[in-house]
């Protein structure tokens, strides 16, 4: 059972590459309220409608740790820790904040991939969308990078 | 595309007061060591020249950067797997 709290990192590259469904790869999905406001300040992806997911507040005053985060990477680290679930970011230092305070943290590839072992996807649409990610959204990934973890896809039984 | 470019290879040479042929040069400059620099770490990536040759070509940070990227998506890739 996999309860996931996404910040708007995954929520934005996903959806610029038409692959927000993708996110109903786990169990439940929570989205803070900070990080709805935060896209509806640019656009709320039009697939998230398909989605079932569920708004949350968030209290960030529980977290322990001095955090130089925005808004919405905070109040999603508040609600992971809020509720024990898997935080979803893109951003290194907000994982680096989640390793901190012992968050489970994971991104938009893990997501693909997990669609991919939930057999949502197939293996060369997954490895697609991998290289999607890196060529045609804002997401800042080394391409070399991401073909490791293609190969690393790929080489899965 | 073709037209984007032309566009705004004018607009940034009237801004600079420069030739467009200069503004090209510095492109192509750029360009070039955009695409060295992916050669480069490609190549680490792959085991294929060692961290300090990496480092001398690249810079510290870079290596670091790719460093820290490929942690992250091999974490990320073997968490989609098992979990």
């Amino acid at each position: 059972m996999i309860v996931a709290v996404a910040d708007t990192g995954p929520l934005i590259h996903l959806d610029e590459i038409g692959a927000v469904d993708v996110l109903s790869a786990v169990d439940g999905l929570l989205i803070p309220q900070t990080v709805y406001e935060e896209l509806k300040a640019g656009t709320v992806p039009p697939a998230l409608s398909n989605l079932e997911y569920e708004l949350v507040e968030a209290d960030p005053t529980e977290l322990t740790v001095n955090l130089n985060l925005d808004p919405g990477e905070t109040a999603a680290l508040a609600v992971a820790s809020d509720r024990s679930a898997v935080l979803l970011t893109d951003d290194l230092e907000a994982r680096d904040a989640a390793n901190d305070l012992s968050i489970e943290v994971h991104g938009s590839i893990g997501v693909i991939v997990l669609a991919y072992h939930r057999d949502q996807l197939t293996k060369s649409k997954a490895a697609e969308l991998m290289r999607a990610l890196q060529t045609e959204t804002s997401l800042f990934i080394t391409d070399s990078v991401v073909e490791q973890g293609i190969s690393l896809l790929e080489n899965s039984s | 595309m073709a037209t984007d470019l032309t566009e705004r290879v004018q607009e940034i040479a009237e801004a600079r007061d420069v030739a467009e042929s200069e503004i090209l040069e510095q492109a192509l400059e750029r360009g070039v060591e955009d695409l060295w620099i992916d050669l480069v770490l490609s190549r680490y990536v792959n085991d294929e020249i060692d961290r300090e040759t990496a480092i001398d070509l690249v810079g510290r940070d870079r290596v670091k950067r790719a460093e820290r990227e490929l942690q992250v998506v091999e974490d990320d890739v073997q968490w989609g797997l098992s979990a």
